[in-house]
């Protein structure tokens, strides 16, 4: 019950937040790319999208997505959800009002949990009416005339969701230790652009920041093979574990609160 | 007859349980520098606790430690006659804070920003209502806080605090950076409280004369201990024992020459200063000087404010 209101009151602080609208706008700009570039190149596209146009459409959309958007999306909100708190000065009435440090602790991180889902819900809509108003357009696209892969849809979302609470959990960490709002933002994108270039690495399944690429290549050849979470998610799941414990007990044991 | 009465309330204060007790507390942000030490506050139910010091004196730290924002490396806390430590939210239940500057979500309105304290105290919406009315808050609409004047902040701030009607209000300077007027508001509001719900109200200054418009009892820390606690009768009996009447003329040496037959009249820069026992001893120090020929330029009891009350309180110590 106290859990469910602490986290009622999270969400009416992220109603209307910066954390809300960068979902929304971010949500829709590489589908908003690919309205546009299917509107004004339709001689590059027709073709391409003839066969399989909802599930090529997803893929090319996911694609630019989840190598370096998806988790650049999640690093921010991380800190954004944190920042309500730091930038209006309000840890202190939050520590000081009668709610366990574990539901203060986990109805923030079940935010930013909505936050990405709402993100991933918004996407998808976007994706589909992106699609949808290209057709009505122009009619030689065959969207149409086919319907979306909504399975290979709920798994990719899934999936990449799975993938990103390793990101998730140290860079809720990061912005609940820090209260300057560029550290654990810089901390983050550093990491991403570092796992970036050590993609080929053999051991790359172990860094966390690579995992939603991860997710998406297994996805995007076609039929998966072997179980339905793959290593790099079940290591996803180990770290958020990992980080969440991590940065419950820095809360709790801080000396200094708010 | 006043005396009297006030004597009894007092008592009657006093022999209450305290609702605030803690047991030399200590605290230090970084090893060896004490910013409190053995600190043992004592706020009886039904108060108005004037917690007085200047800037830095660690007030500030005191009431953190009583809300749980600072662990607590010494010393015991009792709110409620319950150990803090062990019954942290039962505690934080019966009691509202206001700690430093107001602590609002800018993107909100005064509503939302009530309603999500309404959900946590589990109060009801006409509640909402009721203490928007109370800070003449309830025609602010959709303005969001951030478009708030700081006074309008510090208000709504009160009006978090008080929220869920708690027993026990712990504010730390509440009318900081309001206009003369808000100053007023908030002490009427919370001797209004007070007065009509019982509230105990722990609240702190750094100015002297608002916590005597309005506290039953007082403590005074200092660079982290506390130097004075007790009844705001007990402080005045202790300032006027130490009140100067503050003196000067067109020739202070002759002057002090003359009082010296009367008084021990002290002769400090340009002014005279003898000790100060009330209005027909400053009569009569005047017939005498003019008598004498000399021109009176100043007599007045000299002012007591929180510096002078330090000294006075240390060299009593």
């Amino acid at each position: 019950m106290s859990f469910s209101i602490a986290v009622q009151t999270e969400l009416i602080k992220a109603k209307r937040s910066s954390a809300f609208w960068l979902c929304l706008i971010g949500s829709g700009f590489i589908p908003g790319i690919h309205f546009l570039m299917y509107s004004l190149k339709p001689k590059d596209f027709v073709t391409r999208l003839k066969m399989h146009p909802w599930e090529t459409h997803f893929m090319h959309c996911w694609q630019a997505f989840s190598a370096f958007l998806l988790p650049m999306f999640v690093i921010i909100v991380c800190s954004m959800i944190t920042q309500i708190e730091f930038k209006n000065n309000t840890w202190k009435q939050v520590f000081a009002s009668p709610q366990s440090l574990a539901d203060i602790f986990l109805s923030k991180l079940t935010t930013i949990l909505f936050m990405i889902l709402f993100l991933f819900v918004m996407f998808t809509v976007f994706i589909i009416a992106g699609g949808l108003l290209v057709n009505l357009i122009n009619k030689d696209y065959t969207f149409l005339h086919n319907s979306p892969d909504w399975m290979l849809m709920l798994k990719m979302n899934l999936k990449s969701l799975v993938a990103l609470l390793g990101i998730i959990s140290i860079q809720y960490w990061l912005s609940l230790r820090i209260k300057n709002f560029i550290v654990p933002i810089a901390i983050g994108l550093a990491l991403l652009i570092t796992t970036l270039i050590i993609l080929s690495w053999e051991h790359i399944y172990k860094v966390p920041f690579a995992y939603p690429l991860l997710t998406f290549n297994s996805l995007s050849g076609g039929v998966q093979k072997g179980s339905f979470f793959q290593n790099h998610e079940l290591n996803s799941i180990g770290y958020f574990i990992f980080f969440s414990t991590l940065a419950f007990l820095d809360m709790k044991y801080r000396k200094e609160r708010g | 007859m006043i005396v009297l009465e006030n004597l009894q309330s007092n008592l009657i204060i006093m022999t209450l349980t305290p609702l605030i007790k803690t047991e030399n507390l200590s605290f230090s942000f970084s090893k060896g520098i004490k910013t409190l030490d053995n600190v043992s506050l004592n706020v009886p139910q039904g108060s108005i606790y004037g917690f007085l010091g200047p800037n830095g004196a660690g007030k500030t730290t005191t009431l953190r430690l009583l809300l749980g924002l600072l662990r607590n490396q010494h010393g015991g806390i009792e709110i409620f006659q319950q150990s803090f430590s062990s019954h942290r939210i039962e505690i934080l239940k019966r009691l509202g804070s206001l700690i430093e500057q107001p602590s609002l979500y800018g993107h909100l309105t005064a509503k939302e920003n009530l309603e999500i304290y309404r959900r946590i105290y589990h109060s009801t919406k006409q509640r909402v209502e009721e203490v928007l009315k109370l800070v003449s808050l309830e025609n602010t609409g959709k303005k969001k806080a951030k478009q708030f004047s700081l006074g309008m902040k510090q208000r709504l701030s009160i009006a978090v605090a008080v929220l869920h009607q708690p027993e026990l209000l712990i504010l730390d300077e509440p009318t900081n950076g309001l206009d003369p007027n808000g100053i007023i508001e908030v002490r009427e509001l919370l001797m209004k409280l007070n007065k009509e719900h019982n509230t105990t109200v722990l609240v702190s200054s750094h100015i002297l004369n608002e916590v005597e418009r309005m506290a039953s009892h007082v403590g005074i820390i200092h660079k982290g201990k506390m130097l004075f606690q007790g009844t705001l009768p007990e402080l005045q009996q202790m300032k006027t024992k130490q009140a100067a009447l503050e003196i000067e003329t067109n020739d202070n040496s002759r002057a002090v020459q003359l009082l010296q037959q009367e008084f021990s009249a002290e002769h400090r820069e340009n002014k005279i200063l003898i000790p100060y026992k009330d209005k027909e001893q400053a009569a009569m120090v005047n017939r005498m000087l003019v008598q004498n020929g000399l021109d009176v330029f100043a007599l007045h009891p000299q002012q007591s404010d929180l510096e002078q009350l330090f000294i006075d309180i240390t060299s009593n110590n």
